[in-house]
Order: structure tokens, then sequence, then C-alpha cells
């Protein structure tokens, strides 16, 4: 091979490997929500994400909010906490299951990235590359329609098609236009963080934003969680209640 | 007494580290108050949303009182050492317990001792706050 051969070679491949795409960040495993890590003590300050700008409702989400903000406190503070979802052994759905109450795995496959939470075995489903629905145009489900690309070193996705009973962080309510954009990225080499912007123009004043950590978790195994015992019920006053054995 | 009290109240504050259950408010479970509970598992049953422990607790006169006490969620209660059959039906067992508000038999798990004589706790902070998420 002659020298001029070796250079245009070289440039060959020089072009070659800049014209492939950046290979995307691997942020597959399990990772556990940094919810209850004490921001005083954290052994990296990255594992606490930035604090959530303030939720602002329309009318008339906002009295409903506060209506329902004060009934749960009120019958807490009796003994007899109001029903919910949970209650009835419903998943979060979307952005809540999020939050990552229990472990997430997150599993990167050719188009497509899953996620995982160990409780009520939900999973999301994440299409890479394809656009998005129409608002509208799918039917509402727990966890919506979700389409993602990658950014650099940050997964953006885009989801929409949430039904208007699953509430959102906090207790977010919503309409059926709610979009939500979340950018996912390594925060550090062993640190998640998931940033959420959830747009509504019905519930909504302005975008809410908010972020969750997760700290990876290399040896757990995911449980599966089937809820078949459910041994809670609502009675006729609303109130939760624990159904008692006889022996 | 003052300082330990601070010291107590911080320690605490420090247990609360938010939701470890995925399911409900626990604010039908006085908190505030423990009972123990000497007697025999009827059944434990490793289940979601939450495990249970049925148990039967005799008093001196040996009239014996059934308790169904909740757990958290087997999920949970891996992460904190246990396993499905730690408990067996017809076991001798020792369980603190937050008893419900309404005075019926029943309570919440704070911690349990096995017949081998392990203490497992239920991944819950002692008298901690539980915000429903």
């Amino acid at each position: 091979m002659t020298r001029a051969n070796i250079i245009l070679l070289a440039l060959a491949s020089a072009v070659w490997l800049t014209a492939q795409p950046r290979t995307a960040p691997d942020i597959g495993g399990v990772w556990s929500g940094t919810w209850n890590v004490n921001a005083k003590t954290a052994a990296d300050p990255k594992l606490i994400p930035p604090a959530p700008g303030p939720l602002l409702l329309k009318a008339p989400y906002s009295q409903q909010y506060a209506a329902r903000q004060a009934a749960e406190k009120a019958a807490d503070e009796r003994g007899e906490p109001l029903g919910n979802t949970s209650t009835m052994c419903l998943p979060d759905g979307m952005p809540q299951m999020m939050f990552a109450i229990y472990p997430l795995e997150i599993l990167q496959t050719p188009g497509r990235v899953t996620i995982i939470e160990e409780a009520f075995g939900q999973v999301r489903r994440i299409y890479l590359n394809e656009p998005q629905v129409k608002v509208g145009d799918v039917a509402p489900g727990y966890f919506g329609h979700s389409v993602g690309h990658w950014e650099g070193d940050t997964l953006v996705v885009d989801t929409v098609g949430v039904k208007e009973s699953v509430l959102g962080y906090r207790g977010m309510p919503h309409s059926d236009q709610m979009r939500i954009t979340e950018r996912i990225r390594l925060a550090g080499p062993d640190i998640l963080w998931d940033q959420i912007t959830v747009e509504d123009p019905v519930a909504l004043e302005k975008p809410w934003t908010y972020t969750f950590g997760y700290r990876r978790n290399p040896g757990y195994r995911m449980q599966e969680y089937v809820c078949e015992n459910n041994r809670d019920y609502v009675d006729e006053h609303g109130a939760t209640q624990l159904k008692l054995s006889e022996h | 007494m003052r300082v330990r009290m601070t010291i107590f109240a911080a320690a605490c504050a420090l247990m609360v580290t938010g939701p470890l259950t995925a399911h409900h408010s626990f604010a039908m479970y006085d908190r505030d108050h423990q009972i123990t509970l000497t007697g025999t598992v009827t059944k434990f049953e490793w289940t979601n949303p939450h495990a249970y422990i049925e148990f039967d607790v005799a008093d001196p006169n040996g009239v014996v009182k059934h308790y169904s006490i909740e757990c958290a969620s087997p999920n949970v209660l891996t992460r904190v050492g246990w396993k499905f059959n730690d408990l067996k039906t017809g076991d001798k067992a020792t369980l603190l317990v937050n008893p419900l508000k309404n005075g019926k038999a029943g309570g919440m798990l704070e911690k349990a001792t096995l017949p081998d004589g392990r203490v497992l706790g239920d991944g819950n902070p002692p008298s901690g706050k539980f915000d429903r998420q």
C-alpha cells in the first residue's frame, strides 16, 4: 500500500467515523429513586435534583385541588383516610410512576427504551425516532403514548394520551390536552435525572417543571408485584378501612 | 433531659425518609402508640399490596383473641431482610404493632421477633410520617 493510499484510507475512515451517530449513553439497569436521600448527608449533591417550580392550576382545577388536599388532611387527622386509586390497587401511571417509589428498570433495545416500575409492575414503552400521534388521536391510558430521541447525551421523551383520572405528581389534575416532556440524562456516572415538564393549556396557568433523581442499584433484582390480596376497602363514608380476618 | 428529647426528636426527623409504601395512607393506625403481642401465627400471607400476619393471642385465662396485622409489601420486606418463609403457621412470635385507631383487633407491624430470635422491621420509619404518593 502506497503512502498516498494509506492517507486516503485514513481520511475515509475519519469521514466514516464522523458520520456515525454517537452511541447513546448507557442508562440501562436498575435505578432507585432518591426521594428518600437526606439532602444534608447525601454522598453526592447531584443525588438531590433541583427543587420543583410552583404548580399553578387554572380554575376550576385549582379550587378542586385545594378542596381535595384539605379533605385528605382532615380525613387523615380523623384516622379515616380517604379512598383513592391506590386503595383500589390501581397503578400510578404517567408521570407519577417516574417518582419511583419502588425501583425502576430501564431496558435499551433497538428503537425502544422500556421502563419498568416494580410497584404494580408498571411498564412504559418509549418508541425512538418516530413521529408523535396527535393529542386526542390515541386511546387515553395510564402511561400514554411516548416517543423519544437522543439529543446528545439526553433522551428527550414526549408523552400524550394520559387518562384524566390518572393524577400526576403531588396529585396534579389535568385535562386530555396534557403533554409531558422528559429530559432524561446521566447527572453523574451512577446518577440519573428525569426533568419533567408538564404542559396543559386547559388545566395549567403555565408549564410545571420538576426533576426526579435516581441512583444506580446494580445488584438489585426486580421483584414481581401483583395486587392479589387487597384488604383495604372504602366504606359508605368514603373512609379507608381494613378488612379483618376471623382466623 | 431536654437535650435528650431534642436529640430524640432530631433522630425521629431523620428517620422520616418519606413514603415507603406504594399503597395508601396509614392514618387508620395509631402511629403514636405501640402494643406488644405475643402469640401464634395462624397464617402468614406473603402477598401484595401488603403482607399480613394472622395472629392468635391468648390472655392469662387462655381466652384467645385474633389479630390481623398489616405489614409492608413483600418488595419492601425483602429489602429489609425478610424471606417469604420467615413465619409459618404455628410459629410463636412477638409483634410490636401500631393498633387500629378504631379499636378493632388489627394493627400495622413495626417489628417482629421471629422464632429463631431474629428481629426484623417493617421497613417503615418508627413513628414516622407516611405520605401518600
